[in-house]
C-alpha cells in the first residue's frame, strides 16, 4: 500500500515540495503539486542504461527504448504516440549511460491516460513485441546513428573520447548509441530478456508534477501499476569506479574530412552527487562557460586563435564525471598553440583560484540553469526522478541549487589543482584532410562536436 | 501471452474535465522615446524573457555587405560607452543572464533571459547596448574573422548546406532571400566598424523598435524600470521600412549537392507559400501536421515506422517575412535524412505519400487528432516565459494583432477535413517542389533521376 509523507518546503527549494510513496511491488512514486498552469508531467526512470550492457550488445538499452513505443498489451502499434498526442500531450524517451527515461507532458485533465499507458508497457510490453518492430526500429536507430554521429563533422568525437577516457572493459567505455555491428547483432530474444531483467516496478521511479490532486493521482497509480509484479535478479552493472586521476595523458589524433582543426579533451572529475562535483562544475564554468570565461577571453578574444572554446560537464554518478573541453581553431592555427594556451590558463587557475567576481558569475549562471530546469513541470519531474534513482532521495533535487551556491572559492581551486591537469585527461586532436586524399569508405564529415549523451526515441 | 496475464487490465481511461487555458493577452504601451512595449505577467516564471525587435531587415543591408546586420547584432554585446567587451560579457553573466542576438529577413532580434531578481541590472545593460554600442574597430574586426571561420563549419553541416542551396534555387539572384542570411566569405570580409555603425545609425532607433517583457512581474515596477533603462535610448523618428514582395521559382527540379562518401542523404524539399495573413493558414498548419508534423503523421508512418529509411522526416511551414498588406511568404518544406542506398526508394515513397494525399484526401480521424494535438499542447508549449515572449515577438514582427495566437487556436478548432486537405495539397503540389539533396552523387544521382520528379543537376562540393 502507498505510504507517504508530506514534505514542507526546505530552504533553497524555491517553495517547491515533493512527497514520496512506495507501492507494494516496489515502485517508488514522487508527487509535486503546482497549480499555476493546467498541465501535468509524468516521468518514469528505469534504473538501466548503457552501462548495464554486455560485450557484443552495445546500443541495446537504447534500441530497447525505441521498442517501448511500438505497442504493448492493450496499446496497438504506435498507440503510445497517437494517444498522447491526440490528447494534446507531448512525449519521448531517452537513454543515457545510467538510466532510461520516458516522459509525457499532458493537459492536466489527461493525466490518467499517461499513467495507464506507462503502466501498460511496464506490465505487458512483451505481449506486443515482435520481429517486425524489432527489424524496423533497428533500421531507425541505425539511421539515427548516421544522422547524429556518422554523417556530421566531429560527430563521433564523443564516442572516441569516451572510449579513451574509460578503459577497455569499463561500463562507460562505450556510449548509448552503440556500434552498427552490435545493433545488427541484437535479437528479439535479447530484447525480451532485457525487458524481463530490467523493466520491473521495483527498478523504477515514477514522478508526477503539476496541476494534480495528489490523493487521486496516487489512487490511479495504485490502480494501474499496483498489480504489476516486482521481480529481483537484476545484475548490478560492472563497477565504474576508477582512481581519482588517470595518471598520464591519453591521446588520439583523428585525420578526417572536417572543416577545421580541433582540440577536444575529457578530464576525469568527481562523481555526481558530491560537493567536489559541484566545485568542478564551478571551475569549468569560470574557465570555459559562456563568453566571459578565461578560455574564451584568452583564445577567442585576445589570442584570436579559436572560433569557439568552452568547457562542459558530463555529470555521472556511477563513474567519474567528465570535464569536456572543445576548441575549434581559427584559420591556420595549429593545435599545439591552442594546447599551450589552455595549459597555461589551467595552471594559472590552479595557482590563483577564482576571483570573487568569477565565483559570483559562475554561481549566477548555474543558478539560472537550475531555475530553467525547475521552471517547467517536465524538467522538475525529470530532476525528481534523477535524484531518486541515482542518489536515493528526490528531495535533493529541490535543494541542488543551494548546494552549488554554498561551494567556496577554495574548494573550486582545490579541485582544479587536483584534477584539471595534463596527466588527468584524454585528448582528441582533429587534423583535417582534403576529400580527395581520404578514401571515403566510411565518410566522416563535419559540424559542431556534440556532448550529447542521450538518445531520444523521437 | 502469459506476459499479459500477470497484471490487472483496466480499460483506457476517459479524459477528465478540461481546465480553461488561453494564450495570454499582453498589455501594450509606448515609452516617451517611441519604443513600443508589450508586457505579460506569468506567475511562477522566475526567469524573465525580454525580446527586442529592431526594424533592421536583411534587405536593408547595403549591396556587397551581406552579413552586416549579423555583425551588428553580435557587436551589441561587445562593449558600450560604459563597459569594454570583456566587462560587458562579465556583467551580463554576473546577472545570470543570457543575451542572444541574430539578424533575419524581417529584422534583428535580441533575446535576454534573466532571473527576475536581476532584471533591473540586465535591462540596464541591454539598454546601454542599444543606446550606446561601442562598435570598437578591434572588436568588429574580431567578429568578422570569427564569422569567416564559421562559414566552413556551416558548409560542412548537411542540413545547413541544404538550406543554403534551396534559398539559392528558389529566389531570384537579386533577392536578398537567395543569399545566406549571415553573408558569404566575400561580403563578410568587406565589413568593418564604419559599416556596422552606418547600418546602426540608419536603421536602429526606439521609434521603430518593440520590446516584449514576459515573466513573473509580481514585485517589478516595470514602468519605472523601463523608464530608467530603455527609456533613456534616443533616436530620430522614422517610418517603418516598406517590405519588398517575395517571388520564387518552384518549378519542380532536383539539385544534388555532392558529398562523396556520405552515409546519408539530407533532403530538403520546398517551395514558397502563404503566410499567417492568408485565411488558409490554419488549414495549412493542420494539413501540414497531418502530412509530416510528427512520428505518426503520413510521411513518418511510411518512411520511418514502416520502412526504417530515416530517423524522422518533417513537413513544416516557416514564415520568411510578412507585410502589413499581406504580401509576405513562408517557406513550405519537407526535411530529413535517409540512408544513402535507400535514397531513391525513400523519395519514391515520399512522392507516393503526396500523390495519395492529393487523390484520397485526409480522413476525419487524422484531422481530429491533429486539432486535438495542435490546440491541446498550447498550455504545455507556453509554460515558460521565453515561449510566450517568442510568440508575442513573432506576432509583432509579422504585423499581426496581439490576439493572433489566441484566435488561431479557435480557427484551428473550426477547420474541417476538406479545408485541411486542400491546404496541404496546395502547399505541396507534386510537380512544384524544389528538391535539394546533400549526399553522394555517384550513388544517388541515377536512382533519383529515374523517379521523374524533375531535372537533376549536380553541384560539386566546394
Amino acid at each position: 500500500m502507498p505510504m507517504g509523507h508530506t514534505a514542507t518546503a526546505e530552504a533553497g527549494s524555491g517553495g517547491l515540495t515533493a512527497t514520496e510513496h512506495r507501492l507494494a511491488n516496489g515502485l517508488r512514486v514522487v508527487l509535486s503539486e503546482d497549480h499555476l498552469t493546467p498541465v501535468a508531467a509524468v516521468c518514469l526512470w528505469y534504473d538501466v542504461g548503457s552501462r548495464h550492457e554486455v560485450k557484443g550488445r552495445t546500443g541495446l538499452a537504447h534500441l530497447f527504448e525505441h521498442l517501448m513505443f511500438q505497442g504493448s498489451g492493450q496499446v496497438k502499434g504506435n498507440g503510445h504516440f497517437e494517444l498522447v498526442q491526440g490528447a494534446g500531450g507531448s512525449l519521448n524517451g531517452t537513454t543515457s549511460f545510467e538510466r532510461t527515461n520516458y516522459f509525457e507532458t499532458m493537459p492536466a485533465h489527461q493525466l490518467e491516460l499517461a499513467l495507464w499507458l506507462e503502466a501498460d508497457r511496464m506490465g505487458s510490453l512483451l505481449a506486443a513485441l515482435d520481429e517486425e518492430s524489432m527489424e524496423n526500429q533497428r533500421d531507425v536507430v541505425k539511421n539515427e546513428r548516421r544522422q547524429r554521429y556518422d554523417n556530421v563533422p566531429y560527430g563521433t568525437a564523443f564516442e572516441k573520447l569516451t572510449a579513451l577516457a574509460y578503459p577497455e572493459g569499463h561500463p562507460y567505455h562505450h556510449t548509448p548509441i552503440g556500434s552498427m555491428a552490435d545493433l545488427d547483432a541484437a535479437t528479439l530474444e535479447d530484447a525480451r530478456a532485457f525487458f524481463r531483467t530490467y523493466y520491473a516496478p521495483n527498478n523504477a521511479v515514477l514522478s508526477v508534477v503539476g496541476d494534480i490532486d495528489p490523493e487521486q493521482t496516487l489512487a490511479w497509480i495504485e490502480k494501474y501499476f499496483g498489480s504489476i509484479p516486482g521481480h529481483d535478479g537484476k545484475p548490478e552493472p560492472r563497477d565504474g569506479s576508477l582512481p581519482d586521476v588517470i595518471g598520464e595523458e591519453l591521446r588520439e589524433v583523428v585525420e578526417e574530412e572536417v572543416p577545421a582543426r580541433a582540440l577536444m579533451a575529457a578530464y576525469r572529475l568527481p562523481e555526481d552527487g558530491t560537493r567536489a562535483c559541484d566545485a568542478a562544475d564551478l571551475a569549468l564554468t569560470v574557465l570555459g562557460g559562456g563568453e566571459s570565461s578565461r578560455l574564451y577571453n584568452r583564445l577567442v578574444r585576445r589570442d584570436r586563435t579559436a572560433v569557439a572554446a568552452g568547457f562542459g560537464l558530463l555529470r555521472l554518478a556511477g563513474a567519474p564525471s567528465l570535464g569536456w573541453l572543445d576548441v575549434k581553431t581559427s584559420g591556420d592555427v595549429e593545435v599545439p598553440v591552442i594546447e599551450a594556451a589552455v595549459d597555461e590558463e589551467l595552471a594559472r587557475f590552479a595557482e590563483e583560484g577564482p576571483t570573487a567576481e568569477e565565483m559570483e558569475r559562475a554561481q549566477a549562471q548555474l543558478e539560472r540553469e537550475w531555475l530553467d530546469r525547475l521552471g517547467t513541470v517536465a524538467g522538475r519531474a525529470d530532476e525528481l526522478c534523477r535524484y531518486a534513482v541515482l542518489f536515493g532521495d528526490p528531495q535533493l533535487a529541490l535543494t541542488a541549487v543551494q548546494r552549488v551556491l554554498e561551494v567556496t572559492a577554495e574548494e573550486v581551486q582545490e579541485i582544479a589543482k587536483a584534477r584539471l591537469r595534463p596527466d588527468n585527461r584524454a585528448v582528441l586532436v582533429y587534423e583535417p584532410v582534403a576529400a580527395e586524399e581520404d578514401a571515403p569508405q566510411q565518410a566522416a564529415a563535419t559540424a559542431e562536436a556534440t556532448d550529447e549523451n542521450e538518445e531520444p526515441a523521437k | 501471452m502469459t506476459e499479459l496475464a500477470t497484471m490487472d487490465l483496466h480499460p483506457q481511461p476517459q479524459a477528465g474535465e478540461a481546465r480553461p487555458w488561453a494564450f495570454p493577452a499582453p498589455g501594450r504601451g509606448t515609452l516617451d522615446n517611441g519604443l513600443t512595449v508589450l508586457r505579460c505577467h506569468r506567475p511562477g516564471q522566475q526567469v524573465v524573457a525580454v525580446e527586442v525587435l529592431l526594424d533592421a531587415p536583411l534587405d536593408a543591408e547595403p549591396a556587397g555587405l551581406d552579413g552586416v546586420a549579423t555583425i551588428m547584432a553580435r557587436a551589441f554585446s561587445e562593449g558600450t560607452d560604459k563597459h569594454s567587451a570583456e566587462d560587458f560579457a562579465a556583467e551580463l553573466e554576473r546577472c545570470g543572464a543570457t543575451l542572444d542576438a541574430h539578424a533575419d529577413h524581417p529584422g534583428v532580434r535580441i533575446s535576454l533571459e534573466v532571473p527576475v531578481s536581476r532584471l533591473p541590472k540586465a535591462l540596464g545593460l541591454l539598454a546601454d547596448a542599444l543606446r550606446a554600442p561601442a562598435f570598437a574597430d578591434g572588436e568588429v574586426e574580431r567578429l568578422v574573422r570569427n564569422r569567416l571561420d564559421e562559414i566552413p563549419h556551416e558548409l560542412a553541416s548537411p542540413a545547413r548546406r541544404a538550406a543554403k542551396e534551396l534559398s539559392k534555387e528558389l529566389f531570384p539572384a537579386d533577392s536578398r532571400m537567395s543569399r545566406p542570411r549571415q553573408g558569404t566569405e566575400e561580403t563578410v570580409a568587406a565589413i568593418d566598424s564604419a559599416a556596422v555603425r552606418a547600418f546602426y545609425e540608419k536603421h536602429v532607433r526606439p521609434a521603430t523598435a518593440t520590446v516584449v517583457v514576459v515573466g513573473d512581474l509580481t514585485d517589478v515596477d516595470l514602468d519605472a524600470l523601463l523608464g530608467d533603462t530603455l527609456g533613456a535610448w534616443t533616436g530620430s523618428p522614422a517610418e517603418p521600412r516598406p517590405v519588398p514582395p517575395v517571388t520564387a521559382d518552384d518549378t519542380g527540379r532536383v539539385v544534388i549537392v555532392d558529398r562523396p562518401g556520405a552515409v546519408q542523404t539530407q533532403l530538403l524539399i520546398g517551395r514558397v507559400g502563404p503566410d499567417r495573413h492568408d485565411r488558409v493558414w490554419p488549414a495549412q498548419v493542420l494539413g501540414t501536421y497531418c502530412l509530416g508534423g510528427t512520428l505518426t503523421s503520413r510521411l513518418d508512418r511510411v518512411l520511418r515506422e514502416e520502412k526504417g529509411y530515416t530517423y524522422g522526416v518533417r513537413a513544416f511551414g516557416q514564415v520568411l517575412r510578412s507585410a502589413p498588406e499581406g504580401t509576405g511568404a513562408s517557406l513550405l518544406a519537407i526535411s530529413g535524412s535517409v540512408d544513402t542506398p535507400n535514397t531513391g526508394p525513400a523519395l519514391a515513397d515520399l512522392w507516393t505519400v503526396l500523390r495519395t494525399l492529393a487523390e484520397g484526401g485526409l480522413t476525419d480521424a487524422e484531422r481530429d487528432v491533429a486539432v486535438q494535438n495542435l490546440v491541446g499542447v498550447a498550455p504545455l508549449k507556453y509554460e515558460t516565459a521565453a515561449a510566450v515572449a517568442g510568440t508575442l515577438a513573432d506576432q509583432v514582427e509579422q504585423h499581426l494583432p496581439d490576439d493572433y495566437q489566441a484566435t488561431l487556436y479557435r480557427q484551428l478548432a473550426g477547420t474541417g477535413t476538406v479545408e485541411a486537405t486542400a491546404a496541404a495539397v496546395n502547399a505541396f503540389p507534386v510537380d512544384r517542389l524544389v528538391t535539394v539533396l546533400v549526399g553522394d552523387a555517384a550513388q544517388i544521382e541515377a536512382p533519383v533521376a529515374a523517379l521523374g520528379i524533375g531535372e537533376v543537376t549536380v553541384v560539386r562540393a566546394e
